[in-house]
C-alpha cells in the first residue's frame, strides 16, 4: 500500500518528533529533577534526626528541608584513615562528580576498596539546646538487593540518637520492617556501640530475646537475612569510621584535660 | 563462571519472574490452557528473553549511557529504544525460525509476535539495568528468567490441563481459578527465597 | 444547505450520544480489560499495595491509553502497514516517557516507589490491545473514549484491589492510619480491648495475594453477571 520512499519519510519524521518533544522536556524539567533528588537524599538524611527534630519528615517542604540542611547540618568527607577531605580532594576522589558529602554516588563508593572509600559525616546542631549529633552512612546487603542507613550518634561517639533505614527490594512485611516498622527501627535509639572497656561490640538483632541490652534489639520474625545483613552493615560499616572516631575521642580529652 | 550460574539459578527459581514478579501475566493466564501450547510459548520466551537482554544491555552500555558513544546522557529514551529493539528482534527471530525450521515456526504460531508485548521481556531489561549487571551476567539472566518463566507456565498449565473435569463453581471457571492457582504457585515459590545459590559449592 | 451540513458534521465530532456512552461504560463492568479480557494484569500486582500507588498508576494508563488511542486513530491512515507495530509501540512509549519525566517532576516519591512499573505500562496488554482492536479502525473522539472508559475500568480494579490490601495488611488507607498496635492508629488494637486480637495481616501485603484478592473480585463479578461465565 504504501512504498518503501513514504516508509522512510515517515519513520524519520516520527523519530525526529518524539526525540524533539522528549529532548524538550528533559532539557525542561531538569533543573526540577535534580531539585526533588537532592531534597529527597536530605530528607533521608534528616529522617535519621527526625527525633531531635520532633516532627515527621514527611512533613516537610523543600524549602523547610533546605533551610535545616544549611542552618543545622554541616556536611564533611572523610576516608577510612580518619582524614577529612578538602573540597578539591574530594572532586578528585570523585571523578569530579562530587562537591560535598551529600552529593557523593554512596552505591559507587561501596563496591570501591577500604582504603579508597569516601564517607559521608553530617554534624546536626539542634536548635533547642545546641547539642551536637553526628550522622553516619552505612551500606550492606539485605535478602534481595542493597541495603542502607543513617545511624546518628551522640557527642560520644558511642550512644546511637537515632536511626533511618532503607532498602532497593525487601519483602514488603518482612524486610521492608526495617524502613517502615518503626517501632521495629526505634530499639536502635539509647544503644551502645562500645562495651565499658571501650571495645567496638555493634548493636546486633537477635532472635529469642535481647540477652544484652546495651548491645542487642529484637531481631524481626520471619526477616533473618535482612536481619543477618543489617548486623554486618554496622558491624562493618561502622568500622570504616573507627580512625575518625579515635581521632575525635582523644581531640575532646584532650580538651577536657587541658582544662 | 560461578557468579553466572547464581545468577542463573537465581532468576530461574528464587526471583522467577512469573511467580514471584508476576511478569508476563496476561499471556501466561490466557496460553496456560494445555500444555503443548504453554510449551510452546515458554520455548519462544527463552529465546527472546536470552536475546533481547544482552542486546539491550548493549545498546544501553553502547549508545545511551554518558560513556558510549553519544557521550551525553540518552537514558530517557530508554523506553523507546528498548521495546523498539525488542519489536525489531522478535521480528528477526520470526523470519529466522521460519527459514530454517518451518514446522517450529508452525508450532509457535502466533505466540512469536505476541512476545513482544509481553511484560516479562521489557520487565526483563529493565531489571538487567536496576541490578546493574555486566555484559555476561545479563545473558545469564536473560536465559534464566526465560527457563524460569517457561518452566511456570508449563507447570500451570499441566496443573490447569487435569482440572478440566473438576468441579468448580461456574463464576469461578477458568479466569477465576487460573489466578487462583498462579497465586498458591506464587506462595510456594517464596518458599525459595532467601536460598544462596552460591552456598551449594 | 451549506450551513446545514455545517452544523450536523459539528456535532457528530463531539458528539455524546449513546454510542459514545457506552464505550466509557462498557470497560467498567461487562467488557473489564482485567476482570475479563485478561489484559493489564501484570502491573496490577506489584502497584496495588499502597491505593496512592494504585491511583497514581491509574491515572497514567488512563492518559496513556486515551491519547495513544487518539494519536493512532488520527494517524490510522497514514502508518505503514509493514511498521505498524513498531509506530504503535513508539507511540505508546512516547506517552509513557513522557509520563515518567512529569512524575518524576511532580512526585518524586511514587515516581521511586513505582520505578520500573511505569516503564512496564508500554507493555500493558491493554494500551497495545485497544490500540489494534479499536483505535485503528475507528474515529478519534470515539478512540479516545475507548482509550479512557479501559482506563477507568483498569484503574477501579486496581484501586479496589489497593484499598484491600492497604487497609487489612497495613491498617490505613491512603496514609491515613485506620487500625494498627500503636497510638498513631485511630482504631488503637492495644488500648481498645475488644480489638486485642487484631494483628495485621502481613500474607495480604505479598503479591501473591494480590492474585487471591482478582480471583475473588472476578468469582463475585461473575456471579451477579451471570453473562460473562466462562467467557475467558
Amino acid at each position: 500500500m504504501h512504498n518503501t520512499n513514504y516508509i522512510i519519510r515517515f519513520t524519520i519524521v516520527m523519530t525526529v518528533v518524539v526525540a524533539f518533544v522528549l529532548a524538550l522536556m528533559v532539557s525542561g524539567l531538569k533543573d526540577i529533577h535534580t531539585l526533588n533528588e537532592s531534597v529527597y537524599n536530605k530528607k533521608g538524611i534528616l529522617s535519621a534526626v527526625s527525633g531531635q527534630l520532633g516532627k515527621d519528615i514527611n512533613t516537610l517542604n523543600e524549602n523547610e528541608v533546605g533551610e535545616i540542611f544549611s542552618k543545622q547540618i554541616e556536611q564533611r568527607v572523610i576516608n577510612t584513615k580518619g582524614e577529612v577531605l578538602s573540597e578539591a580532594q574530594i572532586l578528585e576522589a570523585t571523578g569530579g562528580t562530587a562537591k560535598k558529602a551529600e552529593d557523593i554516588d554512596l552505591a559507587a563508593e561501596s563496591k570501591k576498596a577500604e582504603a579508597e572509600k569516601l564517607l559521608p559525616l553530617y554534624v546536626f546542631t539542634d536548635a533547642k539546646d545546641q547539642k551536637k549529633y553526628n550522622i553516619i552512612y552505612v551500606r550492606g546487603k539485605g535478602l534481595w538487593d542493597e541495603i542502607w542507613g543513617y545511624i546518628t550518634l551522640s557527642e560520644d561517639w558511642n550512644t546511637i540518637s537515632g536511626q533511618a533505614f532503607d532498602h532497593k527490594g525487601e519483602t514488603p512485611g518482612l524486610g521492608a520492617e526495617i524502613k517502615d516498622n518503626k517501632s521495629w527501627y526505634g530499639q536502635y535509639t539509647g544503644k551502645k556501640l562500645y562495651d565499658e572497656n571501650g571495645k567496638f561490640v555493634s548493636v546486633s538483632a537477635v532472635k529469642g530475646g535481647v540477652k544484652i541490652p546495651e548491645h542487642q534489639v529484637d531481631a524481626i520474625s520471619g526477616a533473618t537475612i535482612t536481619g543477618n545483613g543489617v548486623n554486618e552493615m554496622l558491624g562493618r560499616g561502622i568500622k570504616y569510621y573507627e580512625a575518625y572516631i579515635n581521632k575525635s575521642k582523644s581531640k575532646s580529652n584532650d580538651t577536657l584535660n587541658t582544662k | 563462571m560461578g557468579d553466572l550460574i547464581n545468577i542463573f539459578v537465581k532468576s530461574a527459581f528464587i526471583e522467577n519472574m512469573a511467580l514471584s514478579y508476576f511478569l508476563g501475566m496476561c499471556s501466561f493466564l490466557a496460553v496456560s490452557k494445555s500444555v503443548k501450547t504453554a510449551l510452546g510459548l515458554g520455548v519462544a520466551v527463552v529465546f527472546v528473553l536470552g536475546l533481547t537482554i544482552p542486546m539491550n544491555w548493549l545498546i544501553d552500555y553502547y549508545l545511551l549511557g554518558e560513556a558510549g558513544f553519544f557521550k551525553m546522557d540518552l537514558t530517557f529514551l530508554r523506553f523507546i529504544i528498548f521495546i523498539s529493539t525488542i519489536a525489531a528482534l522478535v521480528q528477526l527471530v520470526e523470519m529466522v525460525v521460519e527459514k530454517f525450521s518451518p514446522s517450529l515456526y508452525n508450532s509457535l504460531g502466533i505466540f512469536l509476535p505476541l512476545i513482544t508485548v509481553n511484560c516479562a521481556i521489557l520487565g526483563g531489561s529493565l531489571f538487567m539495568i536496576t541490578k546493574e549487571y555486566n555484559f555476561l551476567q545479563s545473558v545469564s539472566y536473560g536465559l534464566g528468567g526465560g527457563v524460569g518463566w517457561a518452566l511456570a507456565i508449563v507447570a500451570i498449565a499441566g496443573i490447569r490441563e487435569k482440572m478440566t473435569y473438576s468441579q468448580i463453581p461456574a463464576p469461578l471457571r477458568g479466569l477465576g481459578m487460573a489466578f487462583l492457582l498462579t497465586g498458591i504457585m506464587g506462595m510456594a515459590f517464596m518458599g525459595l527465597m532467601g536460598i544462596d545459590p552460591a552456598a551449594f559449592k | 444547505m451549506a450551513e446545514v451540513q455545517e452544523i450536523t458534521k459539528k456535532e457528530t465530532l463531539f458528539s455524546f450520544g449513546k454510542e459514545e456512552r457506552k464505550l466509557l461504560s462498557d470497560p467498567i463492568n461487562d467488557n473489564n480489560p482485567i476482570t475479563v479480557q485478561v489484559l493489564g494484569v501484570c502491573s496490577a500486582l506489584a502497584v496495588t499495595t499502597l491505593v496512592d500507588k494504585a491511583i497514581v498508576m491509574g491515572l497514567a494508563v488512563i492518559f496513556v491509553t486515551g491519547l495513544s488511542n487518539l494519536f493512532t486513530s488520527l494517524l490510522r491512515s497514514y502508518i505503514p502497514k509493514q511498521v505498524r507495530m513498531i509506530v504503535q509501540l513508539v507511540i505508546i512509549a512516547f506517552l509513557v516517557t513522557i509520563v515518567e519525566l512529569a512524575l518524576k517532576a511532580f512526585n518524586y516519591s511514587i515516581w521511586k516507589e513505582l520505578s520500573v512499573f511505569i516503564g512496564l505500562i508500554i507493555t500493558n496488554c491493554i494500551v497495545m490491545g485497544r490500540l489494534e482492536a479499536y483505535a485503528m479502525a475507528n474515529r478519534p473522539w470515539k478512540s479516545f473514549l475507548d482509550g479512557i472508559g479501559n482506563g477507568v475500568g483498569y484503574s477501579i480494579i486496581l484501586v479496589m484491589v489497593a484499598s484491600i490490601r492497604e487497609v487489612f495488611g497495613k491498617g490505613s488507607f491512603l496514609g491515613f492510619k485506620i487500625i494498627g498496635p500503636t497510638a498513631e492508629y485511630v482504631l488503637n488494637t492495644t488500648e481498645i480491648s475488644w480489638l486485642g486480637w487484631y494483628t495485621a495481616n502481613n500474607l495480604i501485603i505479598l503479591s501473591p495475594a494480590a492474585m487471591f484478592i482478582i480471583a475473588i473480585l472476578i468469582w463475585v463479578h461473575r456471579a451477579t453477571n451471570r453473562k460473562l461465565i466462562d467467557i475467558s
